[in-house]
């Protein structure tokens, strides 16, 4: 290997220098033979690997993407990310539906549809699918989003038909937008109980616009074109996903030239570095993720007392006035965060600039915790009250960079207003299992959230999310109240306004600092044309990507 | 860098400086410590330990900041190496220099101490067994193998799992029972050699009892081995905090360690590369003047004995 | 020999033993859930508990050991948590990665150390042996991991010509004929095996130089030498051969050594190895993963000491070999 070096010149490109050192051992040269429009590589870099490619049953953001090019919806959310109604939704599987008075939806399958064994794509596929995503043996993450769907037939095999339970705006979105339609004739004789392990989910077939091809653990993941795909052959003809343990690594791997994608770079480290690199491109698109400093309401592993700081509402907006929330997102984020003006991620529509909240104001926090009695008494910098001192425990999963740092940041912002906070640093599992139960102070908390709202908020902010993910406890019956009038509008407008309202005192209430918003950047070789990046699923529209001919690199032509 | 902390450094470079130059003045006093200087590297080493250790003690002196003041967090975060600030700033706009001081207290103190419980452990089980003999020896062998058996590494990630938020005496506590098995291998065979010597059989014909006999007895004199083998230690165990550290499961923040500097540093090593860099450099240099002197003083205090393989290597 | 050696087997399976009681004390005493929505969205509690019950997290303790046990005797590691695949096929996808990288990281160490000591011995204490000396003692102190991020950045970013991570191509190396296959597996174990071969390398030659001058000075060496016999001879003959035999003891030393290195190194350079799979399953709290992967680990150090220990009675018939 060595004897090869000093023959050739260095190339920057892993290919490149491969084909040479083959070239030196060999004596072969090995040009790849395709060309024209339809070939291209795209390599991934991934950060984690997918658990499996079974759609029900997965739960990694990785598995998703992956399985996302394999398997279809019904339909689709459009470039408006609006998911009220019907009309913004693209047809996928499904050619075409009609309501069929208020509580039921008929779908017409696209007659074209194959599954990638040949196969035909019928009714009695999605009955399968909706049996599978509602059977507790499969005991999918997602069967919660079909709760309001009381049943789903067969009228002939291209006609499937949904009921549902109730009539609510966004009865089409959950119609559409949890299950991707399983083939039936596959998967029937699988045990249901063993859908996660089964062989199926590492080499599955499926609908989409590409099949499967290799699967080695812990290096990589390649999906192929599927050239006869009926809704257009996909420019791209491999997908290639390489797994690495960190966005670190990831973003070396891009900047090296040994990767084309990357859908988030996160801190403005990683943007600077991709922006000096000539053959990467940014794209930025609105995030679908936010975080917040939560306080614990009710006292650690006791939820029949209030909590011996946060219990205080007077306290808790004492808090939020020290902070610093633009500066703190500055710092952590360069210009690609937004504060939000509530618990919301820039996807969703209810953000509103208009929205009240609590402002940024130290020396009002400082009069207004010396009102409740902390003075710092002993000289020792931390204020105290009857011999107790202003100082919690603030729990952040060591595996997020972003929620360490702004751990840190409020640390030292805090301790200016004679606040001590101690920060623990735990395993992912460790903070799960420790806010679920309730044994906490303090939390600096991210959702990814839904296309929509309505299920997150109920879940993570409403008394009914106790015991789910409403890990503070926060509960306000008025504002249970406006969060269950937004949701039941259909009118967007009168929504909007009875979101802002809800907003708005959930601020008052300050039960937790909302710290950032992110924007997403993308970095993608500039070789790539026709980039469309849907901000509510960054992988929904790779089928439409492509590489021009006269742009493609010798990984393009690689033949397989 | 301000003038305080300016002068305050070459006080410790001076002060560094002095010691050594007082140790080889001295150094034809007796035949071990002419071996201890006719080791190159141990004159150096000696100074280096000396320095670092000179920093640590005054830290609040030589360091122109706190360790975990934010100087501003969007202006002076990741800033490179200056005059204001010789290392630079990191990612939090703390200044490098400052917490690389302070964390010389943090490193240096968890070297010493858990070397200090892994050697005390491993002589103490390493002389019983070998001075009892029969099934206590074979149970704390078995014991040994079983630690030896299962890398370090994971067993310091399993206990580390233990403990929701494990206090910083803890940590030290669990580097120090993680690393005596090779120590107690050492002593052990020092141990079986020496207990048919006259002096020994001597006391023990004098009527004095195993425990009398372990410390008054024969650990005096397999003090050579422990002592060369701790020198050794400390640096393995800097090196182990560091990796911990990197794998996000050591000193908690915001308390600076060299091992946890060169974690926080390590996302920005393309942008920010001194972040990372100094801190390694000073872990290599202390770890190396360990190993120095830890030679030096093998020769020196045992000239008859071969160089021994140092059992916890420096493999990490 | 023969009483030794099942002697010897049969304390190593007690250890093996002893080691997984141990782990699955340690694992289920730890706080943590191991069942946990991958990225940042909710997940439904029930959903949890159906997990847990199917896992049978559910049970007591005695009992889950009690079925570990069982199945463990019948081969079986059982299902991963997180990986949503048999225990057994993960290990068989790791394993051979780790195995390569120490491996080739053991042959560097010994090799590289071996030349380097044997060269510093032949020329003590003139300026190559001096500066070696300095730079075996460097590069034994520097944090391995640390190490392996320089080595990445430059030689991997700055340079490019070493690939920035994993274990082939991903694009090229399943076209590629056998040779060429090979060569990309090879150029892309370059820096990990470096990385981790090089302290190790550090250690085996100061090691190795004392050894060598140790020797040199003993009667038949210097016999050798009034004999007249040429120097190279003397010293890669004569007293090579006597200073190799304490090497087949580090071998048997350094094998875990390596592979707590390995756990870094693997980090670092995205190798999907044993210690990567461990590491990321002990922060997952993915229990068969990491239970699988203590025994197997163990068995390997256990093997490795055992395999050192009969090299050395096959090399030095004056070890007595029954009981210590």
């Amino acid at each position: 290997m060595l004897g090869a070096m000093p023959i050739a010149p260095f190339s920057p490109r892993t290919t490149a220098l491969t084909s040479l050192l083959c070239l030196a051992l060999l004596g072969c040269e090995r040009r790849g033979g395709c060309t024209g429009e339809y070939c291209g590589t795209l390599v991934f870099a991934s950060v984690g690997e997918p658990d499996g490619l079974l759609p029900p049953v997965l739960q990694s953001t990785v598995g998703r993407d992956v399985s996302d090019q394999i398997f279809l919806k019904l339909a689709d959310i459009g470039l408006s990310t609006n998911t009220m109604g019907d009309e913004d939704f693209t047809p996928l599987l499904a050619e075409r539906w009609e309501w069929d008075g208020p509580l039921t939806l008929v779908f017409h399958l696209d007659p074209r549809a194959r599954w990638q064994d040949g196969r035909r794509v019928t009714a009695a596929d999605v009955v399968f699918t909706y049996d599978a995503y509602n059977d507790e043996r499969v005991n999918s993450p997602y069967r919660t989003g079909l709760h309001w769907i009381s049943a789903v037939t067969s009228r002939d095999s291209l006609t499937a038909v949904v009921r549902f339970r109730r009539r609510y705006p966004e009865m089409f979105y959950d119609a559409v937008f949890h299950m991707r339609i399983l083939p039936g004739h596959l998967l029937r004789n699988i045990p249901r109980d063993q859908w996660r392990s089964t062989a199926f989910a590492r080499a599955p077939v499926g609908d989409g616009p590409y099949r499967f091809v290799a699967w080695k653990a812990g290096e990589n993941l390649e999906l192929a074109a599927d050239s006869t795909f009926f809704l257009g052959r996909p420019h791209i003809r491999r997908l290639i996903w390489r797994f690495t343990p960190d966005l670190q690594v990831a973003v070396t791997q891009l900047v090296a030239g040994e990767a084309d994608a990357l859908e988030v770079l996160l801190s403005p480290d990683n943007i600077e570095r991709v922006q000096a690199t000539p053959h990467l491109a940014t794209y930025p698109y609105r995030g679908n993720a936010y975080g917040y400093l939560g306080f614990n309401l009710v006292a650690p592993g006791d939820s029949t007392h209030p909590h011996p700081l946060f219990g205080d509402r007077e306290l808790r907006r004492a808090l939020a006035m020290a902070i610093d929330r633009e500066r703190l997102a500055k710092s952590v984020f360069g210009g690609h965060a937004k504060v939000p003006p509530g618990p919301m991620s820039q996807l969703w529509w209810i953000w509103d600039p208009e929205t009240r909240e609590l402002p940024y104001d130290t020396t009002h926090a400082a009069r207004l915790l010396t009102q409740r009695g902390w003075i710092d008494s002993d000289g020792d910098g931390v204020r105290d009250r009857n011999g107790v001192k202003l100082s919690f425990r603030l729990v952040v999963p060591t595996t997020s960079a972003v929620r360490r740092q702004y751990a840190r940041l409020l640390q030292e912002q805090l301790r200016r207003v004679g606040v001590e906070v101690l920060i623990d640093e735990v395993d992912f599992s460790v903070l799960l299992q420790r806010v679920q139960t309730g044994q906490f102070d303090a939390m600096i908390q991210t959702w990814n959230t839904d296309p929509t709202p309505s299920s997150g908020i109920g879940q993570t902010w409403t008394q009914g999310g106790v015991g789910r993910s409403n890990y503070l406890r926060y509960i306000n019956p008025a504002f249970d109240q406006l969060v269950e009038q937004a949701t039941a509008s259909f009118d967007r407008a009168q929504a909007r306004r009875t979101w802002r309202r809800a907003m708005e005192l959930l601020n008052q209430d300050a039960p937790a600092v909302f710290l950032f918003a992110p924007e997403n950047v993308a970095a993608i070789h500039r070789r790539i044309a026709d980039v469309a990046i849907r901000p509510d699923s960054w992988w929904a529209l790779v089928r439409t990507w492509r590489i021009p001919p006269d742009r493609m690199i010798d990984r393009d032509r690689v033949e397989r | 860098m301000n003038l305080r902390a300016t002068l305050a450094l070459l006080g410790a470079l001076a002060l560094a400086l002095f010691v050594v130059g007082e140790a080889r003045r001295h150094a034809a006093a007796t035949p071990a410590r002419r071996r201890f200087f006719r080791h190159r590297p141990a004159a150096w080493g000696l100074f280096v330990l000396s320095f670092f250790v000179t920093l640590a003690i005054a830290a609040p002196w030589v360091a122109p900041y706190g360790p975990s003041v934010t100087l501003e967090i969007v202006t002076l975060k990741n800033q490179p190496p200056s005059l204001l600030h010789p290392l630079g700033t990191d990612l939090y706009s703390r200044d490098v220099w400052s917490r690389l001081v302070y964390g010389s207290r943090v490193s240096l103190s968890i070297g010493a101490l858990a070397m200090l419980v892994a050697v005390t452990v491993g002589a103490v089980v390493g002389a019983v067994a070998g001075y009892v003999r029969r099934w206590v020896d074979t149970a704390l062998m078995r014991l040994v193998d079983v630690g030896l058996a299962v890398p370090r590494i994971f067993l310091m990630l399993m206990a580390i799992a233990l403990w929701q938020r494990l206090p910083l005496a803890l940590f030290v506590l669990l580097i120090g029972l993680t690393g005596w098995f090779g120590t107690s291998r050492l002593v052990r065979a020092e141990v079986l050699t020496l207990r048919e010597r006259d002096f020994v059989a001597a006391a023990r014909g004098l009527g004095a009892g195993p425990a009398r006999i372990i410390l008054r007895h024969v650990l005096p004199n397999v003090a050579a081995p422990i002592i060369v083998s701790a020198a050794l230690g400390i640096g393995n165990v800097m090196l182990l905090e560091a990796g911990l550290s990197f794998l996000g499961i050591g000193v908690p923040p915001p308390l600076p360690s060299w091992g946890n500097m060169i974690a926080d540093g390590a996302a920005q090593l393309a942008t920010a590369p001194w972040t990372t860099l100094f801190p390694g450099l000073a872990i290599a240099l202390v770890v190396m003047a360990l190993n120095a002197v830890g030679d030096a003083l093998r020769d020196a205090l045992d000239p008859r004995r071969e160089a021994e393989w140092d059992t916890d290597g420096a493999t990490l | 020999m023969a009483t030794w050696l099942v002697r010897r087997v049969a304390a190593s399976l007690a250890i093996v033993f002893a080691v997984v009681t141990f782990t699955f004390l340690l694992l289920h005493l730890a706080p943590g859930e191991p069942f946990l929505p991958s990225g940042d969205t909710p997940i439904d509690p029930a959903v949890v508990a159906r997990l847990r019950h199917q896992f049978g997290l559910d049970q007591s303790l005695p009992l889950q050991y009690a079925k570990y046990l069982g199945a463990l005797a019948h081969g079986q590691l059982g299902e991963s948590f997180a990986l949503h695949r048999p225990v057994a096929d993960a290990l068989g996808d790791a394993i051979p990665n780790t195995l390569v990288l120490v491996g080739t990281a053991l042959v560097l160490e010994l090799l590289l150390g071996l030349a380097f000591g044997v060269y510093q011995a032949a020329r003590a204490r003139r300026l190559p042996d001096v500066a070696l000396g300095y730079a075996t003692l460097f590069l034994n102190s520097v944090p391995t991991f640390w190490l392996g991020l320089l080595l990445l950045l430059v030689f991997g970013e700055a340079l490019r010509w070493f690939p920035v991570g994993g274990v082939v191509d991903p694009v090229v190396h399943a076209s590629l004929p056998w040779a060429g296959r090979t060569a990309d597996r090879l150029w892309h174990l370059a820096l990990p095996a470096l990385t981790l071969g090089c302290v190790g390398a550090a250690g085996t030659a100061r090691y190795e130089r004392a050894a060598m001058l140790e020797v040199i000075n003993q009667d038949y060496v210097r016999t050798a030498r009034a004999k007249g016999l040429p120097e190279r001879r003397v010293v890669l003959v004569h007293a090579l051969r006597n200073a190799l035999l304490p090497l087949v003891t580090l071998f048997g030393l350094s094998f875990p050594f390596l592979l707590t290195g390995a756990v870094l190194v693997e980090w670092v350079f995205a190798w999907p190895g044993m210690g990567k799979l461990t590491a990321e399953a002990i922060f997952r709290r993915d229990y068969p993963v990491v239970l699988a992967a203590a025994t197997s680990a163990s068995t390997m150090v256990v093997l490795g000491s055992l395999l050192a220990d009969v090299l050395y009675a096959i090399a030095d018939p004056r070890i007595r070999v029954h009981g210590e």
